[in-house]
């Protein structure tokens, strides 16, 4: 994109992992024509980028510019000029003085008594927080009698602790915003949520919010990277309107890798058994690596013990979640936000608990899971709803069979350099955040429909798609329900000002809770048609039936049985203005009344070659129940992409810090961040998709989400697939050649 | 510098800075912005487009070494309205999620069907590695490339 009269932007990052800054020189730069921005320059707010929780579950502690840089990469300034070379030479001029802090790499040292404090104080709501022992926030919670858990049969106690990753969406963050005459901006981002975008600029910059047109663009991936609004947006406005130029900042790639990542989380679990292969009870201390800054981390606390306590029924549960701050680039949302960490644990543990008590660990998942009529916590305990569509039971008794999962190899048997094993893992993810009664997450979204008057219709609507299939979806769902085909229903080019809230794109939320809107909507702008075709045909509107003929290429709304009386949708349309009585559209905002989970199941078969540790995909089935299929071409592709992130999650990825100067080890650069490539993944032949048969009451036409479920059940597979060829486990992701030669070293010596 | 490039069959003259990438010159002054910037260092495909025929990152290739030689990006693929059979066979195929990555698999799949018009998986597989997707796991995008090796055959 780009304007006439466009300056670039750039902007300065710190070195230091944390620092306090004495001086900031800019006359450099401005003697080179750049426009500068400093922290004095941008208003004193401190604010949180996500708002998809309400205040009072948001902690506040981040600025649009910092005088003390937290982690390297942190915004303390920027410039703009005529090309992206003089913003960087003017960059590069802009002098600074530091003032070093001590700083901290880990969680857990990072809450050690006489550890460096990050933030003194932070805000939730308009409170003043004191922060102590660098715990940003937490979350405890008990359920049940602790008596459960002392009369196991059998306990596991472990510590797991997941990688840090980047999110690698192919587009890197940017922003283009150009100030208008009337005292406003247009804002065209990287973002999943135009509405909370223009939210956040308005509580920082103070301009009214029918002045902030934030534009709906297409998006090069995502992940959850954009949940938040990106630190660039919020820069670039104030250099706009400083410069009274429209100004395009895009991060370069090593930007970007220091922008955002996943949380990194360490979890000690405890899991009980009986003989009998029930589950007795657990408990679980998280730990949540969460970065320099918080971008919604207490809703994720209670996600965590959500995912946890949703996957199998625990008669007592014991929780206590800690987010946890460090010197390193803030954690944000990835792709089944959390999810994928702590079903990875479980099912690293069920299967561990399965071998102690002598049942076949499939068996044992059969046995314990939560299905149709449970309680269901999804996102966290402030969102629980029942079960009320389930396919587990289908997933793994029809993958087993698909696999022979009972004749599986036995890793005490097996001895040469290279060694097979089959894994299952199973998961499930939330369809949106949805429940019967407001929680303190915000979940609703909104549509606009109208009838054109040719018979077609335009569709406009917030929810943004970035690659998910997702305005697909609601193509076909109005189209369904107004009997037309999918081309006769437009999707318009939207922005805030053109179309009512909808919170964001995440959560596997597109489809089950947008889609929901969109079906509402539909259904107001059936009732108008078969209002009007009822006074053209003399008809009872409730009584007139609607088919689509092919011939005409319309929707043809009919009295049947009585020759004659049918009239399309364009000849309503016509009448309807001829007669001023007006188009036929609606407007309506949606909350679903519950957050249903798609569940999914895998089945992985691995070799790993015992003499370089590398692990080889030989094998994947996948089943996934995610309501009716609205189209089985993108659901099979979400589980593909799903598959892909899983499997490098548990293999490859990794963002280690040098503790020397607090940066990436890798120094930003992707050469050195390994995701799969067409090499890694397996042959066509080899990958299996199948979808349970559910029917969700409460999805558009029952459907579900698919989005998360996909990614969730991955590493926990993987890693049990690797255990059943080589008899180890392993408590530290990612699974690397190094790791499992160390450890095959240990066992075999 | 003065140099003369074919850009998607039509005779372009530009000055440049003997530093300035193909990538560059092709997004900020052509404004063909299908090509895209992944990583600026050669790891992603992203920004793949073809020199006289041949699939080459635009981010590795200076204006000035295209001087007198044709670039074709994604832009020019298709003939007029009328796409392109592997770009039919990505849509068809369901190969695009995000689409970031797509200019570029297609820009490398037509340059592996014209080396090959019958790939094998291997093939394909060893062909595209250098192009990088985040959203499809690649499954979608290889059956793509083997329905578009079919379509062209006829
Ligand atoms: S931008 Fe050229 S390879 Fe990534
Ligand atoms: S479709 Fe998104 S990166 Fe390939």
């Amino acid at each position: 994109m780009s304007f006439p009269n466009m300056l670039y932007g750039r902007v300065l990052k710190s070195p230091h992992a944390h620092a306090r800054i004495k001086a900031m020189d800019v006359s450099g730069a401005e003697a080179m024509g750049a426009v500068t921005l400093t922290p004095e320059e941008v208003p004193d707010v401190t604010y949180c980028p996500r708002l998809v929780s309400i205040p009072s579950a948001t902690y506040k502690d981040w600025k649009v510019l910092t005088d003390k840089p937290h982690y390297v990469g942190e915004a303390i300034g920027a410039v703009a000029a005529e090309s992206e070379e003089e913003a960087q030479k003017a960059l590069e001029a802009i002098e600074v003085d530091y003032e070093v802090l001590g700083a901290s790499f880990d969680a857990l040292e990072s809450m050690k008594p006489g550890a460096e404090p990050i933030h003194d104080e932070i805000y939730l709501e308009d409170d003043l927080l004191k922060v102590e022992n660098n715990v940003g926030c937490q979350l405890e919670i008990t359920e049940g009698d602790p008596k459960a858990l002392e009369d196991a049969d059998v306990v596991i106690e472990r510590t797991y602790r997941t990688n840090r990753r980047y999110h690698n969406q192919l587009e890197t963050k940017s922003v283009m915003v150009r100030p208008e005459a009337d005292g406003g901006i247009s804002v065209w981002s990287t973002t999943q949520t135009i509405h909370n975008t223009r939210l956040l600029l308005h509580d920082i910059y103070g301009i009214p919010m029918g002045k902030i047109r934030v534009y709906k663009v297409a998006l090069g991936g995502s992940f959850g990277s954009s949940i938040h609004v990106n630190p660039v947006v919020n820069v670039a406005v104030g250099l706009a309107l400083k410069s009274r130029r429209p100004v395009k900042l895009s991060y370069t790639r090593e930007e970007d890798i220091r922008d955002h990542c996943a949380y990194q989380m360490i979890f000690k679990l405890k899991l009980g058994a009986y003989k009998n292969g029930k589950l007795a009870g657990g408990r679980l201390e998280a730990y949540l690596d969460i970065g320099a800054h918080q971008i919604q981390a207490y809703p994720l606390l209670g996600c965590v013990v959500g995912w946890w306590v949703s996957l199998y029924k625990l008669p007592y549960k014991d929780y206590v979640g800690k987010a946890v701050y460090t010197n390193k680039v803030p954690s944000c949302a990835f792709r089944g936000y959390g999810n994928p960490q702590i079903s990875w644990v479980v099912e690293t543990m069920m299967d561990e608990l399965a071998g102690k008590i002598g049942v076949d660990p499939l068996d044992f998942r059969l046995n314990n899971y939560i299905g149709e009529g449970d309680i269901f916590w999804g996102q966290g305990p402030s969102v629980k709803s029942i079960i009320q569509s389930c396919g587990v039971e289908e997933i793994l008794t029809r993958g087993a069979e698909m696999v022979d999962w009972y004749n599986r190899p036995n890793p005490e048997e097996q001895t040469g350099r290279y060694r097979r094993g089959w894994g299952v893992g199973r998961g499930y993810h939330t369809s949106s955040a949805g429940a019967p009664v407001p929680s303190s997450i915000v979940d609703f979204g909104g549509a606009m429909l109208k009838m054109n008057e040719d018979g077609t219709f335009d569709y406009v609507s917030a929810l943004m798609d970035h690659g998910c299939g997702t305005q697909d979806a609601h193509i076909k769902i109005v189209a369904e329900e107004l009997c037309v085909t999918a081309d006769m229903v437009n999707i318009i080019r939207a922005d805030t000002g053109t179309t009512v809230y909808d919170v964001c794109t995440h959560a596997s939320r597109g489809v089950y809770s947008g889609g929901g809107a969109a079906l509402k909507v539909a259904m107001k702008v059936k009732e108008k048609i078969r209002d009007f075709a009822g006074k053209i045909l003399d008809a009872y509107p409730h009584a007139v039936r609607i088919r689509y003929d092919e011939e005409r290429e319309q929707a043809v709304v009919f009295a049947e049985g009585i020759e004659g009386r049918e009239v399309t949708y364009r000849e309503i349309a016509e009448t309807a203005r001829h007669k001023n009585w007006g188009t036929a559209a609606a407007v309506e905002s949606y909350r679903q009344p519950s957050c249903p989970p798609h569940f999914t199941g895998y089945f992985v078969e691995v070799e790993v070659d015992t003499w370089t540790g590398k692990v080889k995909l030989l094998r994947v089935v996948a089943g996934a129940d995610i309501g009716t299929v609205i189209n089985p071409m993108l659901a099979a592709g979400q589980v593909h992409g799903g598959f892909a992130q899983g499997w490098s999650m548990t293999v490859l990825e990794d963002l280690p810090y040098d503790p020397d100067d607090g940066d990436l080890v890798n120094r930003g650069s992707v050469a050195n961040y390994k995701v799969p490539t067409t090499m890694d993944m397996l042959d066509l032949d080899d990958l299996t998709v199948f979808f349970a048969d559910t029917y969700e009451p409460t999805g558009p036409f029952g459907a579900k989400g698919i989005g998360e479920g996909a990614l969730n059940p991955v590493a926990g597979t993987v890693a049990n697939a690797i255990q059943n060829a080589l008899g180890v486990r392993f408590f530290q992701l990612p699974i690397t050649p190094i790791r499992i030669l160390e450890a095959l070293r240990e066992k075999e010596g | 510098m003065e140099i003369e490039i074919t850009i998607n069959g039509r005779k372009r003259r530009f000055d440049v800075e003997p530093n300035k990438l193909l990538l560059n010159l092709v997004r900020d002054e052509l404004y063909l912005t299908g090509t895209k910037y992944g990583c600026g260092i050669g790891e992603c495909g992203a920004c793949t487009v073809h020199l006289d025929g041949e699939a080459v990152l635009a981010c590795m290739v200076l204006a000035v070494d295209a001087d007198g030689r044709s670039v074709t990006t994604i832009e020019g693929v298709a003939d007029g309205d009328k796409l392109d059979p592997v770009q039919e066979a990505y849509i068809e195929e369901g190969a695009i999620q995000c689409g970031f990555c797509t200019p570029g698999f297609i820009m490398s799949t037509k340059a592996l069907l014209k080396e090959n018009s019958d790939p094998s998986e291997g093939e394909i597989r060893e062909y595209l590695k250098g192009n990088y997707c985040r959203c499809t796991g690649y499954v979608n995008i290889i059956k793509a490339v083997q329905s578009a090796a079919k379509k062209m055959q006829g």
